[in-house]
């Protein structure tokens, strides 16, 4: 566990005297949101669907590039050799990965939930908590998908192209689900209106956080034989 | 692998695919309500049988493979996975060609076709995985991994696509409530089908799999030549796996 909250530590320093992921990611949270913008409309009539759908574009793209940071940090100069071969199970390995990817996800949403309320002309009042609850159920699956997936991908050739062509298809699930819930909560439905698009998002998350914990050991080691 | 085992499935599924085609076209009698057409189901039904099996063969050699680490399961898988992708593809032609005239479309986001098209993506992504990190030593075990992910995802994609989409079509409920054949004529030809389809699967995958078994004992056999010729040079054992990796 102190090793654990160690290599957060480290990861957490780092991007705060750097800052570089977030800036990269809250940025590219607004870029999204312009596209967007441009490309649904933000007319009255659509608004709602439209505001949905493109926060959980941004999720999927912050995502993608939160965890091939958090990752990349330690291939460069060849830094995981040393976490493997330190006392730590692969497994805490994994579990500082998706949290360090988790807070830069989140950070970025939390920047294109406000950028959304405002391009799109949202009224969320009381639901923003409810809505903040989908994303970050939907960060937290997507976050553990990609640092697995990442691990993999980054040590191919295509590198970074890789992760969304093996990523973008297992999310699909939680992509429906959130993408409902947020348009849902949005549009002033009650809270038991998207009660079974949560029970998705959470089984989702569970099953994700589980295979990563349980398979990260099996993607990062170097080869024996 | 036994080579007359491989020749007599082959041969085996030549002659089923036959009587299937015969049954197909000139023993069943045309369906009701949608005549003709209704045939390509006995296409359509087997190469999706086909299709998921291959799926599910691939998570078991993968769990097989990380938990022995024998590279058979890694063939198998990967073979699995390239023969599966060929009936995935096939299934979703096929059932775009029997959608146009019932429903009028080639393509719906029927709750049916909207997960076999995510599991057809998944595992493009693996066969493009398997393309694209195959000098990487780690790749048996990449493979392994992904193909475990993609099936676990499987059920929450089903439930999340059916809870999106909750029209089904009357033709898919018809076809799976037992209602749909009564002949039994029908019956015997979708039996014979699935047949068919199965034996022609297990044929290309062994296929497959000998190639692959031969590729894997060549690059052993590579480097144990090159361990060989360093060690008659009396070379450092490092340099040695240079000149293997560079023979394989």
């Amino acid at each position: 566990m102190g090793a654990l909250a160690a290599m957060m530590r480290k990861d957490l320093r780092l991007e705060l005297r750097s800052g570089r992921s977030t800036i990269a990611l809250v940025a590219l949270s607004l870029l999204i949101m312009v596209v967007l913008v441009f490309a649904l409309g933000a007319s009255a009539t659509r608004r709602v669907d439209s505001a949905a759908g493109a926060l959980w574009v941004a999720l999927i793209f912050s995502g993608m590039l939160g965890a091939t940071r958090a990752l990349n940090s330690e291939s460069e100069n060849g830094c995981i050799r040393g976490l493997l071969l330190s006392p730590l199970d692969p497994a805490a390995i994994f579990v500082a990965k998706l949290g360090a990817s988790f807070i830069f996800m989140a950070i970025a949403e939390a920047a294109a939930v406000l950028l959304a309320i405002l391009f799109f002309n949202l009224d969320v009042g009381a639901g923003i908590a409810r809505l903040a609850g989908v994303m970050l159920l939907g960060a937290l699956g997507f976050a553990a998908l990609a640092t697995l997936l990442a691990a993999i991908s980054e040590r191919t050739r295509a590198g970074d192209l890789m992760l969304p062509l093996l990523a973008v298809p297992m999310f699909v699930p939680a992509l429906i689900a959130g993408v409902k819930a947020s348009s849902l909560t949005l549009s002033g439905a009650p809270p038991g209106a998207i009660s079974q698009w949560i029970r998705i998002l959470a089984a989702f998350d569970v099953l994700f956080v589980t295979a990563g914990y349980l398979l990260f050991e099996h993607v990062v080691g170097e080869d024996q034989d | 692998m036994n080579r007359t085992a491989t020749n007599s499935l082959g041969a085996a599924s030549l002659l089923l695919m036959l009587a299937a085609l015969f049954m197909i076209f000139l023993y069943v009698p045309s369906e009701a309500e949608q005549g003709i057409v209704q045939r390509i189901f006995y296409f359509h039904a087997p190469l999706a049988w086909v299709a998921f099996m291959a799926f599910g063969l691939v998570a078991i050699s993968g769990i097989f493979y990380l938990w022995l680490g024998d590279s058979i399961w890694d063939d198998l898988g990967y073979a699995a996975a390239e023969s599966g992708m060929v009936f995935c593809t096939l299934m979703l032609v096929s059932g775009s060609m029997w959608a146009k005239p019932i429903w009028g479309a080639w393509w719906t986001w029927d709750s049916r076709l909207t997960t076999t098209f995510v599991l057809w993506l998944m595992y493009g992504g693996y066969l493009m995985l398997r393309a694209m990190a195959d000098d990487t030593p780690q790749v048996a075990r990449f493979g392994a991994v992904v193909g475990i992910v993609a099936a676990l995802d499987v059920p929450i994609v089903i439930v999340s696509v059916r809870l999106w989409r909750t029209i089904h079509p009357a033709v898919l409920v018809m076809r799976n409530g037992g209602h749909g054949l009564e002949d039994p004529r029908m019956l015997a030809t979708l039996g014979v089908s699935m047949l068919a389809f199965t034996a022609l699967f297990a044929w290309l995958l062994l296929l497959r799999f000998s190639e692959l078994r031969a590729r894997t004992r060549l690059a052993g056999l590579a480097q144990r030549l090159a361990m060989a010729q360093a060690a008659a040079n009396d070379m450092p054992p490092g340099a040695a796996r240079g000149i293997a990796e560079g023979a394989s």
